[in-house]
């Protein structure tokens, strides 16, 4: 070991919390890594442990190929064969909802429900079903319907049982095989399920299965005979790889982080060996040389990652063994992951890359340091702020290229609705620029920090000294500052991102609801039918609807514009009749506008009939014909996925029926029960009327609602570790600012600065940092967000959410603030007199 | 300890702050560490300094020159003993309060400047002021700048500076809010001999034409001849006192002082 080596490690063995914060964000990556690693684990041998579909007991399974209950009688007879379930499944219309019925014995080691109430069926006409399909179906114990499996003859049904499957979808009933097979007129099966006696040889009894269902049979149509053991691995296999490809994903995003300890790290060696800069100025005063002085600094680098990897690697082991542990005592069973090592080799080894790779820079700059800096009295070595012109040149390349590629990107993008459009190589190329305008902003950070903070620091210099000191302290160290800025940048840049694209396609997926799903439910006559009169009255007098909105509905309409269309549907449905139809959206015109005469046209009728706001059109209907102004074009669908969208007087011109052919009503509250309410009114009064579908639209809704917020939350948990790290390093910062920093704090004490104003100074400032990187951020992320949004072709709207881009922004700088309070504590606490003796 | 010099009048419990006293300290004493470590940097130190003098403060390395001088400013607490600036006691007084007092009532300058460097020259001049919430009296300002010679460079930032500018600036520091004391600590021991020299000469010129009070630590009889006074501290006591000092009859203290020990 050298001689400057060893200086610099007794350095490191006298201060170890110095080179722990140094280390921090890499610390925290590794765990990361680590964690997810071992979550992976978790999550798949949870997987692999509970989530098999196939019970436990089934031995053997005959599928993929014809097979007949006939067949399933034989087998069932087979020596060695104790129990064979046949599967299939019948798709039943019942009172206008759809209902499937599956086969299952019921009872024993094969049946996969469990009857909870009444009994499992046993007879003829008898089903249970599932407990959301009561709700839903009004399907309750002892209810009799008529169901219709799609052969044109009706069969009654009693529901004599209630019965928990594992997946409640809520249309769903059980029944024995041979009530499915009546109902579906055929005697195919899905598949068979086997249970073999205890002492059966399965490799025999899979042999005489293979040899009875080959005879007769065509070889195309055989089945195959697996066992159970397989059938459950390839189960469970196909939910493990939903969840590789799951935390492919989580990786990538991981990936991100890592990237932001790196670049956290490289500042924070940058601060670490500038206050060292004495010493080793002196060092190279006394003789060290310039390639050894980088050696040493590059070794302890190393250290730092090997220690900071280890440690990570050994918290993110420890909490994931005590995960499992911790879950059981809120009651879930989850497994213990293992004990990857090469995993943990291999995070360790990312680590020490990720430091060395950081350490290289600040190490080599370091080395450089003139042996006269030694002798310079520290008051005026000041840090340098600006940057140099290499670095302009490279930062203003950078940005050219990636303003290029973004343009080359705006240029190319698809027009609404394209067809045959692969969106990956333009998403690949806004990625790709995105990129680069971060290395052209780490590049140009510093000098773009004093702009940024003449702005943002402009209300805080109002405030007085305190605020203007804190704002001179981050603008003197302008490189430091945005060293740390980049990385919060690049946190709030995903983050902005996330939210502009979640908003926009929110706001896409409300206009396309509002068109197809424009209130809770929908009750309908049958096609070329209309509604009972005093239908809607009866309804309206319910207290658990509201909004009660008849409407008529025309199903094939010739629409004569510029060129012809036929087969367009036309309502007459009041705009304003139901609060969501005000999310409609116009291309051109004004909704209002539309009174006699005139006409709102879907976007698709205007593009294929060659039609805009303020041209006429001609539309007929079994010989009528009107002539319509066309008062607006919306952006997709109009309501109850019509074409037209007519005043009520227009459509009887086409020859509607008076009678309203549907109703739209919400429910009363909000709620599940409110709407199994509502539902259940509308049955009521709509029972005993033939041919009446009722429909629930709010579910549709609440299943696209409910996916996007949960993918969005995801999304935005991942994007947490990022941030996670941003403010590690604004922490970090702040701490080795304030070691650094430790006269001029005592030199404002000893003016008259007092310790809350000291305090409050330094958390300012870190949280300018917050400050900083966040307007970078949201400047940076909304534009790509748009412009990524736009070349997907989905037709979303720009959408800004401001206030919750104003949320970001502020619970940043009040979490980049908290990762200063800390350090600026200790920096007040630290008495005048021992703060201006400290060399 | 006989010395010719030398008059110690005052006895502490009679010790009475009169008009034109501007700070005293009173039987004071500091110790650091405790048990068998303890080390007594004062040990019961009671001296006045006159309003509109210049004082100097001499010691032997360890005499406790600079102690006395931290607690003379409220820049450190006392073990035991009073510390009165003007009619106020500043010992066992909270944080607030001595802040406030070192932001009001006291100036300093010290050995290494101690200028912020994000700041210009203007803004390190005004910084007590401005965390006073003061804003500074024009006239002065401008006399201070005049007279210090910093009329061009007040948009310099310390950096920009040599080391008797950056000096210069530091006092215009402790001047510019008329503090009733300013306390210099060794204040010419970073600067080569001719800036020492101009420094010392302003010191002296503020305590003439604006009737400043200033209390100077430092161990360079040279300087000390600057003062109106010289007190000499010797292992944590006072040791003497030298009026209208010259450069000889300082060494000769000095000197004598060590052969005491």
């Amino acid at each position: 070991m050298n001689a400057v080596l060893r200086t610099q490690l007794a350095g490191v063995a006298r201060r170890p919390a110095r080179m722990l914060l140094t280390g921090l964000a890499v610390l925290v990556a590794a765990f990361v890594v680590y964690a997810t690693v071992l979550a992976q684990q978790i999550t798949e041998r949870s997987v692999l442990n509970g989530l098999s579909g196939t019970p436990e007991a089934v031995g053997l399974v005959v599928r993929n190929g014809t097979i007949t209950t006939a067949q399933l009688d034989r087998i069932a007879a087979l020596p060695g064969v104790a129990e064979a379930a046949g599967r299939a499944e019948a798709g039943l219309e019942v009172s206008g909802g759809y209902l499937g019925l599956i086969a299952d014995p019921g009872s024993g080691p094969l049946s996969v429900v469990k009857v909870e109430k009444g009994t499992f069926p046993d007879g003829p006409g008898q089903i249970a079903v599932t407990p959301r399909t009561v709700e839903r179906l009004g399907l309750t114990l002892g209810a009799s319907v008529s169901a219709d499996a799609g052969t044109g003859t009706a069969a009654r049904l009693t529901v004599v049982g209630i019965v928990a499957p594992r997946d409640d979808f809520g249309s769903q009933g059980y029944a024995p095989t041979s009530t499915v097979a009546t109902l579906t007129g055929s005697d195919l099966l899905n598949q068979i399920d086997l249970r073999l006696n205890g002492g059966a040889d399965p490799g025999v009894v899979s042999d005489r299965v293979a040899t009875l269902v080959a005879a007769g049979g065509s070889p195309e149509t055989r089945p195959e005979v697996v066992t159970g053991a397989d059938v459950r691995l390839d189960e469970a296999r196909t939910a493990a790889s939903e969840v590789d490809q799951v935390f492919a994903v989580v990786g990538a995003f991981v990936a991100v982080a890592v990237i932001a300890a790196g670049l956290i790290a490289t500042s924070t060696f940058r601060i670490v060996f500038a206050q060292r800069m004495r010493q080793l100025a002196l060092l190279r005063a006394v003789g060290a040389g310039r390639s050894a002085l980088a050696r040493a600094l590059a070794a302890e680098g190393l250290l730092t990652g090997l220690i900071a990897g280890v440690t990570g690697v050994l918290g993110a082991l420890a909490a994931g063994h005590a995960l499992p542990a911790l879950l059981g005592v809120f009651g879930w069973t989850v497994s213990a992951p293992g004990f990857p090592i090469a995993a943990a080799l291999g995070t360790v080894a990312l680590a020490v890359l990720i430091t060395l790779v950081a350490v290289g820079a600040p190490a080599i700059s370091a080395s450089r340091v003139a042996p006269l800096e030694a002798l310079r009295s520290a008051a005026t070595t000041g840090a340098r702020t600006g940057i140099g012109g290499l670095r302009w040149l490279t930062g203003l390349l950078l940005a050219l290229v990636a303003a290029a590629v973004a343009g080359l990107v705006a240029v190319n993008l698809p027009g609404p609705d394209p067809e045959d459009y692969d969106p990956m190589p333009l998403l690949l190329a806004v990625v790709g620029s995105g990129g680069l305008a971060f290395l052209a902003l780490i590049a140009l950070g510093p000098a773009l920090v004093r702009p940024v903070l003449a702005i943002a620091g402009w209300p805080l210099r109002r405030l007085g000294p305190v605020g203007r000191l804190a704002v001179g302290g981050v603008g003197g160290s302008a490189r430091r500052a945005a060293a740390v800025a980049v990385v919060v940048a690049l946190g709030v840049t995903m983050i902005a991102g996330v939210l502009v694209g979640g908003a926009s396609v929110r706001t896409l997926a409300e206009r396309e609801l509002a068109a197809s799903a424009p209130a809770d439910f929908e009750l309908a006559a049958a096609e070329g039918e209309s509604l009972p009169a005093g239908l809607a009255d009866r309804l309206r007098t319910s207290a658990d609807l509201t909004g009660v909105t008849p409407y008529r509905r025309v199903a094939a309409v010739r629409v004569a514009g510029a060129s012809e269309l036929a087969d367009v549907a036309a309502t007459d449905v009041a705009v304003g009749a139901l609060p969501r139809l005000g999310e409609l959206a116009t291309a051109s015109g004004s909704i209002g506008d539309l009174r006699p005469g005139s006409v709102v046209l879907a976007r698709f009728v205007a593009d294929l009939a060659g039609l805009s706001a303020g041209d006429t059109l001609v539309a007929s209907a079994g010989g009528r014909e009107v002539r319509l102004r066309v008062a607006a074009v919306l952006t997709d669908m109009a309501p109850l996925h019509a074409g037209l969208l007519l005043d009520p007087a227009d459509l009887t011109g086409l020859g509607a029926p008076a009678a309203p052919t549907g109703i739209l009503a919400d429910a009363a509250r909000d709620g599940e029960r409110a709407r199994t309410a509502g539902l259940q009114a509308l049955r009521q009064s709509s029972a005993g009327q033939p041919g009446l579908g009722v429909a629930v639209l709010a579910d549709e809704r609440d299943q696209i609602n409910s996916a996007l917020t949960v993918l969005l939350a995801i999304a935005l948990v991942l994007i947490g570790l990022t941030v996670l790290i941003a403010i590690v390093g604004v922490g970090t910062t702040t701490a080795l600012s304030v070691v650094e920093r430790v006269r001029e704090s005592g030199l404002l004490r000893a003016v008259g600065m007092s310790r809350a104003g000291l305090r409050t100074m330094l958390t300012t400032e870190s949280a300018l940092y917050g400050v900083i990187g966040a307007a970078l951020g949201i400047v940076l992320g909304v534009p790509y967000a748009w412009l990524a949004l736009e070349t997907t072709g989905v037709n979303a709207p720009l959408t800004l959410p401001v206030w919750q881009l104003a949320a970001v922004f502020l619970v940043l700088v009040a979490l980049t603030a908290l990762a200063g309070v800390l350090p600026a504590r200790r920096a007040a606490r630290v008495s005048p007199v021992r703060a201006l003796g400290t060399e | 300890m006989p010395w010719p010099n030398v008059s110690i009048k005052l006895r502490p419990m009679q010790m009475k702050v009169v008009g034109h006293t501007a700070v005293a300290a009173v039987d004071l004493v500091k110790v650091y560490g405790d048990g068998d470590t303890a080390v007594r940097a004062l040990d019961g130190v009671t001296v006045g300094f006159d309003r509109g003098r210049f004082t100097a403060i001499m010691g032997p390395s360890g005499s406790g020159k600079s102690t006395l001088m931290h607690c003379l400013a409220g820049l450190d607490t006392a073990s035991s003993g009073q510390v009165l600036l003007g009619e106020t006691d500043l010992t066992r007084q909270p944080d607030r309060v001595l802040t406030r007092a070192r932001r009001e009532r006291i100036g300093f300058v010290f050995q290494s400047f101690n200028l912020l460097p994000q700041l210009t020259a203007a803004a390190n001049i005004t910084l007590p002021l401005d965390l006073a919430g003061r804003t500074p009296d024009p006239e002065l300002f401008d006399r201070l700048v005049t007279a210090l010679g910093l009329a061009g460079r007040l948009t310099h930032r310390p950096s920009e500076l040599s080391g008797g500018q950056q000096q210069r600036v530091a006092l215009a520091r402790a001047l510019v809010s008329r503090p009733e004391v300013v306390f210099a600590d060794e204040p010419t021991g970073n600067l080569d001999s001719r800036s020492g020299a101009e420094v010392l000469r302003l010191l002296r010129d503020s305590v003439r034409d604006l009737g400043q009070t200033i209390v100077m630590v430092t161990h360079d009889p040279g300087a000390a001849a600057y003062a109106d006074r010289v007190v000499l501290l010797a292992d944590g006591r006072l040791a003497g006192e030298i009026d209208r000092p010259d450069i000889a009859s300082v060494t000769d203290a000095l000197q004598n002082l060590a052969a005491a020990r």
